[in-house]
């Protein structure tokens, strides 16, 4: 039973983490800019929806405002930050500090405004427990497990399926050519940036229902996301999701035989051993 | 030691600006006053001049949820001793710096309040920082003083380190003995893994094994971290009579993933357990812990909160007493008519000895002893329901 417990747990925040992970690769496969301040985004979508709430504003719609707002923010960054230094031919070491400098101002914002401890949501439900077949999980578990999984299958399908999707993936590909057939790389970073923001607000909101909002939460799980893109192949949505998975599982997995001392070194060897053999990625294509 | 005549006209002599402007004889002022700089003492403070002391924490980065706590105590003990008039009638003033927590930092700003500011004593926090600064306090002679961390090295790192709150180790020893008179003989220890946490764990098995107990599992966490579940749930698969917790930040949390959880074990843990985010979970219902001293009287907690509109939590009352500690000190320097060092205020800790402060304190040695209780969070509230008196 212990098992099965840690297996979903460890299923519930590899999905919040796979949305993040398919947020950074869906950014930086297409701006090829290592967004740094992608992790701040994420922390402040916790804060505008612990602010909302706090306002008496329903959870689930605080979420969707979280989204809106982060939407919001992440344009500002590709349209007023990083287009600017692409402009004055700034070098990726140069716009990744600007990021790092971003991530810096939003995480201090937060913590001046909003204090640096942890505050939990006020909300009476994300406290409540459902049991089936001997796992429990909260609710807030349940409602992070259901919509991340679902932002997945929702963001491959946008990717493959719709215009805008098609568009992004041509950008990506190769904004040069793209450049000349008229689909504006500049315009479609921006929308890109936003789309990637809204979708990192999902977990930033939930996991911040089920665990309290913290100024400099976002760091740590941005750099784990991270190796998740890189381990599952840098423009995967599918591996950037199945790895994060796999990480989060593992980890929770290992703590069965060994000391959780040892269980990020251990799950961290595992795919340092892994990238030796792939070091494109999993999803790859030769 | 020189005598303050001595000194009256030697700064006169150094500050008098030269009659004769020949580039000669300015030359040979400059080289006397270079040559007699070794001899130089800063001039004699006026009752008006503020004594400045320093106080290095974590004000930005995941430590400033502490930092800003402790930062707000000696804020409070600061505008309190002003209010009454000062240190013999001088004005208190604290120099913040900000570390982030990190040693490397603590040990610049340590650097900058000592040789650029010329403070004699540097309130400071967590383990890692402060132990990072023992060694620079011992060979520049200032007085450091820690009112939040207990890791046990922190007890001998420098005959200038004051820690105004007991070591880990006195509170875990009594705990230890309660939980086995109470019929506990297994535990698991939840530790966050930094100089402190770690400290704590080798405390709590050391006492724990001691007096007859068994430790059947322990578990690391990382500063700030929220989830638990992973942990709790191994813990819950092996049943401990108790769990020790050794965590400074997100106990709210854990209190909450408790709730949810509902395990056998009891959760028992130290005086980091006064957090107003704790108190306030259902979770922490029925949690037991060692706490020094802690309430500050009503009038002075009231204040407080009026000041911050805060409730006056652990680290507010720690460093608020450690302020009062303190001031008493340099006001036996003052009274003594010494100068106002690191070397006269540490040895002035030890002459007083005891401190009937907001919070008594006895320095026998250079950490304090203090009364330790043992505590039972029930509904928000702590009930005593074990009292180990002072000596």
């Amino acid at each position: 039973m212990l098992l099965l417990q840690l297996l979903i747990n460890g299923l519930v925040t590899g999905c919040a983490l796979g949305v993040i992970a398919i947020s950074f690769s869906l950014a930086y496969s297409t701006t090829r800019i290592f967004h740094v301040a992608h992790a701040g985004v994420y922390t402040l979508a916790g804060y505008v929806a612990f602010a909302l709430a706090g306002l008496g504003v329903p959870d689930m719609v605080a979420l969707l405002a979280a989204m809106a707002v982060c939407a919001l923010v992440g344009a500002l960054i590709q349209s007023e930050l990083y287009a600017r230094l692409a402009r004055r031919r700034a070098t990726h070491l140069g716009v990744l500090i600007a990021s790092l400098g971003v991530l810096a101002v939003i995480q201090n914002l937060l913590s001046g405004v909003f204090t640096p401890n942890i505050r939990p949501f006020a909300s009476a439900w994300r406290g409540r427990t459902l049991s089936f077949g001997g796992v429990t999980l909260t609710q807030v578990q349940l409602v992070t497990l259901v919509v991340c999984a679902a932002v997945y299958p929702a963001a491959l399908l946008f990717t493959r399926r719709t215009v805008l999707g098609k568009q992004i993936r041509a950008v990506a590909s190769n904004p040069f050519l793209a450049e000349i057939t008229r689909l504006e790389p500049q315009k479609t970073y921006i929308i890109v940036m936003a789309i990637a923001s809204a979708m990192v607000a999902i977990p930033g909101v939930l996991v911040a229902l089920d665990f309290g909002v913290q100024p400099y939460d976002g760091t740590t799980v941005l750099l784990t996301a991270t190796i998740a893109v890189i381990a599952g192949g840098v423009g995967s949505l599918t591996g950037a999701f199945l790895m994060a998975v796999l990480i989060s599982v593992l980890q929770n997995l290992s703590l069965l035989v060994i000391s959780g001392e040892w269980s990020v070194g251990v799950t961290f060897l595992i795919f340092l051993i892994f990238m030796l053999f792939r070091p494109r990625g999993l999803f790859t294509r030769r | 030691m020189s005598s303050p005549m001595h000194h009256a006209e030697h700064t006169r002599a150094v500050l008098a600006p030269p009659t004769i402007s020949t580039r000669r004889t300015v030359l040979t002022l400059l080289a006397a006053t270079i040559g007699a700089g070794a001899l130089t003492v800063p001039r004699r403070a006026s009752a008006a001049d503020p004594i400045r002391l320093g106080a290095i924490l974590p004000l930005t980065g995941p430590d400033a949820s502490v930092g800003i706590q402790q930062q707000r105590g000696l804020r409070f003990g600061v505008s309190r001793l002003n209010a009454a008039g000062g240190i013999a009638g001088r004005p208190l003033e604290i120099l913040y710096e900000d570390d982030e927590g990190r040693p490397d930092q603590a040990i610049i700003s340590f650097n900058k309040l000592v040789s650029l500011e010329g403070v004699p004593l540097i309130f400071s926090a967590f383990s890692g920082p402060t132990l990072a600064m023992a060694p620079l306090a011992t060979r520049k002679k200032i007085v450091l003083v820690n009112g939040g961390a207990q890791a046990d090295r922190l007890a001998k790192a420098s005959p200038y380190l004051f820690n105004t709150i007991p070591v880990a180790a006195d509170e875990i020893a009594v705990l230890a003995k309660y939980l086995i008179s109470n019929g506990k003989k297994t535990a698991g220890i939840l530790y966050e893994n930094d100089a402190g946490g770690s400290a704590g764990r080798n405390d709590f098995r050391a006492a724990f094994e001691q007096v007859g107990g068994t430790i059947i599992g322990q578990e690391p966490v990382t500063f700030g971290q929220t989830d638990y579940r992973p942990m709790l749930l191994k813990f819950a698969s092996s049943k401990p009579d108790v769990l020790f917790v050794m965590l400074s930040d997100g106990l709210g949390p854990l209190a909450d993933q408790i709730y949810q959880m509902k395990p056998s074990f009891l959760i028992v843990g130290t005086s980091f357990f006064n957090d107003p985010a704790l108190l306030h979970s259902p979770g922490s219902n029925g949690w037991l812990h060692t706490q020094v001293k802690i309430k500050a009287p009503t009038a002075i907690a009231a204040s407080f909160k009026s000041m911050f509109n805060v409730d006056m939590e652990f680290w507010g009352s720690q460093y608020s007493n450690a302020t009062y500690i303190m001031a008493q000190a340099i006001a036996r320097v003052i009274a003594q008519k010494e100068p106002i060092t690191g070397e006269n205020i540490r040895q002035a800790i030890f002459d007083i000895k005891t401190f009937n402060v907001m919070l008594p304190a006895v320095f026998a040695t250079n950490t304090a002893a203090m009364e330790i209780d043992i505590a039972r969070i029930q509904d928000a509230q702590q009930h005593v329901v074990q009292a180990i008196k002072l000596g």
